[in-house]
C-alpha cells in the first residue's frame, strides 16, 4: 500500500516534470533538450565484456588483447553518438486521428521528418499503453506512421505520451523520448443496440408515439372533425373536458424525430449516451431528419454527413466539455 | 507479450560470418572435430531459419555439451588452462548458435565471438595476427549492427559500412586509451600454455646444442641503443651462469654457496646496498632496450652489469637477469650496463669457490692430466689462460657439424675430433681452467646480432647463441673468456653468418626464413623492411609498456595519477566533442534548401551580364527574357530555369545525381 502510494507519488512527479520539460505540441522537433540516453541491459551486458578481457589482457601482461579491450569500450562510447544522432533531429508531428467509437482502436496518424539528409534505423515509436511500431528513415524524407490505441471510454482519447526510442546501431544504449502530441481524436460512446426508442415527434409533449403522419411542426389545435386520425385527438385538452380537438402540423411531408435524453428513463449516463448512439447511428441511416435533445444541448433536426458527426460529438462530449483532455505520462 | 523471435535474416547471415570467422581465427589450436561440430551447428541453424528442421529437444542439447566436454578432455588431457578454455568457449558458442530464441541468445552469442576473437591475442601477436582479429571485430559489428537493423531493405553490405564505420570512429579513443590507461599487471597466477615448445638457449649446456640452435633464424630479441652501440665484440647477451658440470652438461648452481641475503632477487626499483661492494662500475652506463620475442622461459638477456630500469625485472646476484613469469608474449625492459666493471674482485665466498672449481670425480682424465702439466710450468693465471686460448688458435675448428662424443667428451674434443662449437670450446675451457685451480664457470647467452640499417637497432636472432667461459683473478673478479674467439675471431667480428653461412647446416631448419634469400639484393632489403614494421609493432603495440612511462612522463612532467586521469579526460573529451560536432551537424540542408541556394548563387552570376531577377519573377519568365536578350546565353540559362523548375516543384525526392548535374551546370555557367 504504502509502496504503490510512493510509486504513484513519484510517477505523478515525474510526470509534472516531463510537462514542464517536454510541452504538448503537435510538432515536436527532437533535440538535446528532449531525448534522453542510457544503457539498455545488453549495455551492462557490454561492460561485462569489456572487463573479462581487460581481465585476460592484463593477467597475461598481453598488449594486444589490452589493445582490443580498449576498443570494446571506446565502441562503446561510440555508440552513445551514434545512437542519439540516429534519432536526434528528427520532427514528430501528429497528422490525424479518425474517431472511433469506444472500445474500438484509433488510429492515431504520426509523420516523422528530418531536414538531414541522414539514414536512420530502428526507431520505434508507440503510446505508452499500446503496441509499438518499428520504423526508419531512410533515403525518403518523411516516415508516416500509423498507431493503433485502444479505447475504453467515451471523450478525448488519452493515449499517454508517445514514446519514440531507438537502440541502433549495437543496441547497447537506449535513446528515446516522451512526447505529449496533443492528440486530438474523439471517442464515441459505445454503441449499444435492442432498446427501443421512443420517438418524440412534437418536441415537448409525452406519449410513446413510434411514428406521426407526415407532419413536422406542430401548429395548433382545431376542432375534430370526423375522418381525421384518432391519433390526432388531443386527448389532454379532452380530458380537461376542453371538447375533442385536433392537433395540426404545418409541414405534413417531413417527419421529425428527436433523439432524446429522457427517452431512456432509468438508465444511467453512459447507458443512456450508448442508446443514443445506437440510434443515431441507425437513424442515419434513414432518409430522416432527427434531433437531438441532452440536458443542456439540443441540435436541431437535420440529416447528413456533418450534421450525423455533430451529434456524435455532442453525444461524445456530454458533461466533458470541449477541450482535449492532458495526457498523462 | 509472447512473440515467436525469429532472426531477421540479414543478421543470421552475419551472425554466422562472424561464427565462421571466429572459428578460422583459433583454428590452430582446436581439436579438428569441432570445425566439423561447426559445420553442423551453422547447417542446423540455416535449417532451423527455414524452418526445415526443429531446435534440439532438452536431452539431446545435454548430451551434445556432454560429448563435446569428453572431446575437448581426451583432447587437452585437461579442461584447466587457456588452449582448453578457449576450445571450451567455442564450443559453447556453436551450441549457443543453435539455441537463439531470443535477441538476447544472439546478442550473447556476438559478445562471445568478441570475447574469442580478442583472445587470439594470447596466442599470436605478429601484426598479422593483430589484423586478423581487427577484421573478426569488423565482421562481428556488422553482425551485431545486423541485429538492430529494422528493415531488410538495405543491401547485405549496409551492416559492414556501419560496422566498419562505428569502429573507425572508435580507433582514436581506443588508441588514447591504450597510450594513457595504466597496466596493472597480472592479477593472479596464470597457467603456460601447453603446446608451445620452449625456445631459444636452455637453462642447461650439453655438446650439440648449440649447433641445433644455428640451425634456427627465428628472433630471440631485439635491441635498441639509447646512444652509440658499443662494438660488435663487445655484445655479450649474458643469459644464465652454469657452474655445476656432472661431466657431460652444464646446469646452474642456483643459489648455492651464496649467503641469504645474496639469494633473494634484486628488483629494479627496490636498490640493494650490500651489493654495491660485489660490483665496481666505471664510466658512463649504457642505457638501451631490449624487446625479448616469447621463449616460455623465466631468465632475460642483457650485456654484463645489467641493471633492469623495468617493472617485472629483477636480477640476480651473479648479474643475471629474471622474469618473476615465464616470457609467454613479447616482453620489452629497459636496462643500463656499465662495460667497465670489476664483478666480485675482492673475493669468492668459501662454498662458491668450491662450487667454481668442482670438477666431477672419473670424467675426462687426459685434460685432468694436461692441466696438471701446465701447472708444474706456471701458476701465473694469466699464463694458463693464455696456454689454453694457444692452444685453440693453433689446433682446433670451428664448425656447425662437430662429431659426437662419447662419455669424456672433453677429452675426446680436446684430443681427438678438435672439431667443436662454441659449447665445445667453452665445456673444455671451464673444465681445463677448473683443473689447474682457477674458478671459471660457463655463461650462454647470445653473442652480435645484426644492426638494422635504417632504425638504430639490433636485431639478435637464435643462430647468434653462444657459450662462453667466465674466469675467477684476484682483483679483477669475474673476467670474460671466449674460447670460440681464438680459434674464429670472425665470428665474434661478423657473426656467425658470414663465416658459416656457406655450410649446409646453417638455417636448415628454417627453410621458409627470408633470411635464405639474404645474398639477394632488393630481398634482403624487403626483409630488412619487414622486420623494421615488426620492430616498431613490438616496441609501440606490444612492448608499449616501458614506452608508456617515458611518454607520460614527457607529456605531463609527473606521471601522476590524477594527471593521467585529467590528461584522458581532457583529450578523450577533445576528441568525442570532434566526432559528435562531425555527427550530429544539424546544418546540413535538405536537397530542396540545396537547389535554392545553387539558384540563388545563379542569379548572382547573371548581375554580371546586366540581367537582375525580378521580384516575383518565376524561372521560367527568366528564362525567357534572358532569351528574348540574349539568345546565345539564353540557351544555357534556360537549361538551368527549366532543370530548376522541374526539381523544385516536382514531389517527393530530389535525386542526388540530378542536383550533382544542376550544380556542375551552375559552375560552368559564365
Amino acid at each position: 500500500m504504502f509502496v504503490t502510494d510512493i510509486k504513484k507519488g513519484i510517477n505523478r512527479a515525474i510526470g509534472r516534470w516531463l510537462r514542464d520539460r517536454i510541452p504538448a505540441s503537435r510538432s515536436v522537433l527532437l533535440d538535446n533538450k528532449k531525448l534522453f540516453i542510457f544503457p539498455t541491459a545488453a549495455g551492462a551486458g557490454w561492460l561485462l565484456l569489456v572487463l573479462l578481457t581487460w581481465l585476460a589482457a592484463t593477467n597475461y601482461e598481453n598488449n594486444l588483447v589490452f589493445a582490443f579491450a580498449c576498443l570494446l569500450s571506446s565502441l562503446f562510447v561510440v555508440a552513445i553518438l551514434a545512437t542519439f544522432a540516429n534519432i536526434s533531429g528528427i520532427t514528430v508531428k501528429y497528422v490525424r486521428s479518425t474517431p472511433v467509437f469506444a472500445g474500438e482502436e484509433a488510429i492515431v496518424e504520426i509523420v516523422l521528418l528530418q531536414q538531414q539528409n541522414q539514414s536512420r534505423e530502428s526507431i520505434r515509436c508507440g503510446f505508452a499503453r499500446a503496441d509499438s511500431v518499428l520504423t526508419g528513415l531512410a533515403a525518403v524524407e518523411e516516415q508516416r506512421v500509423h498507431l493503433a490505441v485502444q479505447t475504453t471510454r467515451r471523450g478525448w482519447l488519452n493515449p499517454g505520451r508517445l514514446v519514440i526510442e531507438t537502440t541502433y546501431p549495437l543496441g547497447l544504449l537506449r535513446a528515446w523520448s516522451k512526447l505529449d502530441l496533443a492528440v486530438e481524436c474523439l471517442v464515441y460512446p459505445r454503441p449499444v443496440k435492442g432498446t427501443p426508442l421512443t420517438v418524440n415527434t412534437s418536441g415537448r409533449g409525452d406519449g410513446p408515439l413510434l411514428s406521426n403522419e407526415g407532419a413536422d411542426d406542430f401548429v395548433g389545435l382545431k376542432d375534430y372533425r370526423v375522418g381525421e386520425s384518432l391519433r390526432r385527438i388531443a386527448w389532454k385538452q379532452y380530458a380537461r373536458e376542453q371538447g375533442l380537438m385536433a392537433k395540426h402540423y404545418a409541414d405534413p411531408v417531413d417527419e421529425e424525430l428527436w433523439l432524446d435524453w429522457d427517452a431512456f428513463d432509468g438508465f444511467d449516463r453512459e447507458a443512456r449516451l450508448s442508446r443514443l448512439c445506437a440510434w443515431s447511428l441507425e437513424l442515419a441511416r434513414t432518409p430522416n431528419s432527427y434531433g437531438l435533445r441532452l440536458p443542456g444541448c439540443e441540435i436541431s433536426p437535420n440529416r447528413g454527413e456533418a450534421h450525423q458527426q455533430a451529434v456524435l460529438r455532442a453525444l461524445a462530449l456530454f458533461e466533458i466539455g470541449p477541450q482535449v483532455g492532458k495526457a498523462e505520462t | 507479450m509472447t512473440q515467436i523471435w525469429q532472426i531477421p535474416r540479414l543478421a543470421l547471415l552475419w551472425l554466422i560470418l562472424a561464427y565462421l570467422s571466429v572459428v578460422v581465427l583459433h583454428f590452430r589450436h582446436l581439436p579438428a572435430w569441432i570445425s566439423l561440430a561447426a559445420a553442423i551447428a551453422i547447417l542446423w541453424r540455416v535449417q532451423l531459419y527455414r524452418g526445415v528442421w526443429s531446435l534440439p529437444g532438452r536431452a539431446v542439447k545435454w548430451m551434445i555439451a556432454l560429448i563435446c566436454v569428453i572431446g575437448l578432455y581426451a583432447a587437452y588431457g585437461r579442461l584447466i588452462g587457456l588452449e582448453p578454455m578457449v576450445a571450451l568457449l567455442t564450443t559453447a558458442f556453436t551450441l549457443k548458435l543453435l539455441e537463439m530464441q531470443h535477441q538476447r541468445d544472439a546478442t550473447l552469442v556476438i559478445y562471445l565471438a568478441y570475447f574469442l576473437a580478442a583472445l587470439q591475442g594470447l596466442f599470436n601477436q605478429a601484426i598479422v595476427d593483430g589484423l586478423a582479429i581487427a577484421g573478426c571485430f569488423l565482421v562481428i559489428s556488422a553482425a551485431l549492427v545486423a541485429l538492430h537493423q529494422s528493415s531488410d531493405r538495405q543491401s547485405v553490405y549496409q551492416p559492414l559500412k556501419t560496422g566498419g564505420l562505428l569502429l573507425l570512429q572508435a580507433m582514436p579513443l581506443m588508441i588514447l586509451m591504450f597510450a594513457v590507461m595504466p597496466r596493472v599487471g597480472s592479477l593472479w597466477a596464470i597457467p603456460i600454455k601447453s603446446h608451445s615448445a620452449k625456445t631459444g638457449v636452455s637453462d642447461t649446456m650439453s655438446p650439440g646444442e648449440f649447433s641445433n640452435l644455428g640451425r634456427l633464424a627465428d628472433v630471440a630479441f631485439r635491441v635498441s641503443f639509447a646512444g652509440d652501440a658499443p662494438p660488435r665484440h663487445q655484445l655479450y647477451w649474458r643469459g644464465l651462469v652454469l657452474s655445476r658440470f656432472n661431466g657431460r652438461s652444464w646446469h646452474s648452481a642456483g643459489d648455492y654457496g651464496f649467503g641469504l641475503a645474496d639469494r633473494r632477487m634484486q628488483w629494479y626499483n627496490k636498490p640493494r646496498p650490500e651489493w654495491a661492494q660485489a660490483i665496481e662500475r666505471d664510466g658512463k652506463p649504457l642505457t638501451y632496450n631490449v624487446i625479448m620475442e616469447p621463449s616460455q622461459q623465466n631468465w632475460l638477456y642483457g650485456l654484463a652489469t645489467a641493471q633492469p630500469d623495468s617493472p617485472g625485472v629483477a636480477y640476480k646476484r651473479d648479474f643475471t637477469l629474471v622474469s618473476p613469469s615465464p616470457i609467454i608474449a613479447k616482453t620489452r625492459y629497459r636496462l643500463q650496463s656499465w662495460l667497465n666493471y670489476k664483478h666480485d674482485p675482492m673475493a669468492l665466498s668459501l662454498q662458491r669457490r668450491a662450487i667454481e672449481l668442482s670438477l666431477p670425480p672419473g670424467y675426462n682424465p687426459r685434460t685432468l692430466s694436461l692441466a696438471k702439466r701446465w701447472l708444474e710450468e706456471t701458476r701465473e693465471p694469466q699464463a694458463l689462460i693464455r696456454r689454453a686460448l694457444n692452444l685453440y688458435n693453433q689446433q682446433f675448428t670451428y664448425t656447425l657439424k662437430p662429431p659426437r662424443l662419447g662419455r669424456h667428451s672433453v677429452d675426446e674434443f680436446l684430443f681427438d675430433s678438435k672439431r667443436g662449437f662454441c659449447e665445445h670450446f667453452a665445456s673444455s675451457f671451464v673444465v681445463l681452467m677448473r683443473a689447474a685451480g682457477i674458478p671459471a664457470r660457463v655463461v650462454v647467452g647470445y653473442q652480435g646480432g645484426e644492426r638494422h640499417p635504417d632504425n638504430n637497432y639490433w636485431l639478435i636472432r637464435q643462430y647468434d647463441a653462444h657459450a662462453w667461459a667466465e674466469v675467477w683473478l684476484q682483483g679483477q673478479g669475474w673476467v670474460r673468456v671466449d674460447p670460440t674467439a681464438a680459434v674464429a675471431p670472425e665470428r665474434i667480428e661478423l657473426g656467425l653468418e658470414d663465416i658459416l653461412g656457406e655450410e649446409d647446416d646453417f638455417l636448415a631448419d628454417s627453410p621458409f626464413s627470408l633470411m635464405n634469400y639474404r645474398h639477394i639484393g632488393w630481398m634482403n632489403a624487403l626483409r630488412l623492411r619487414l622486420d623494421a614494421l615488426n620492430y616498431g609493432w613490438a616496441r609501440w603495440v606490444l612492448g608499449y609498456d616501458s614506452e608508456q612511462k617515458q611518454l607520460l612522463s614527457a607529456l605531463l612532467g609527473v606521471a601522476s595519477p590524477t594527471r593521467i586521469g585529467l590528461f584522458l579526460l581532457v583529450t578523450a573529451g577533445a576528441t568525442l566533442a570532434l566526432l559528435a560536432a562531425f555527427q550530429l551537424r544539424k546544418t546540413r540542408l535538405n536537397s530542396r534548401d540545396q537547389l535554392d541556394k545553387l539558384f540563388l548563387r545563379w542569379c548572382l552570376k547573371l548581375k554580371k551580364h546586366g540581367i537582375e531577377r525580378q521580384v516575383g519573377e518565376g524561372a521560367r519568365s527568366l528564362g525567357r527574357r534572358i532569351a528574348k536578350r540574349d539568345p546565345v546565353l539564353g540557351r544555357n540559362a534556360s537549361l538551368i530555369t527549366e532543370n530548376y523548375q522541374r526539381m523544385r516543384y516536382k514531389s517527393g525526392h530530389i535525386d542526388e545525381r540530378e542536383l550533382r548535374r544542376f550544380r556542375q551546370q551552375v559552375r560552368e555557367f559564365r
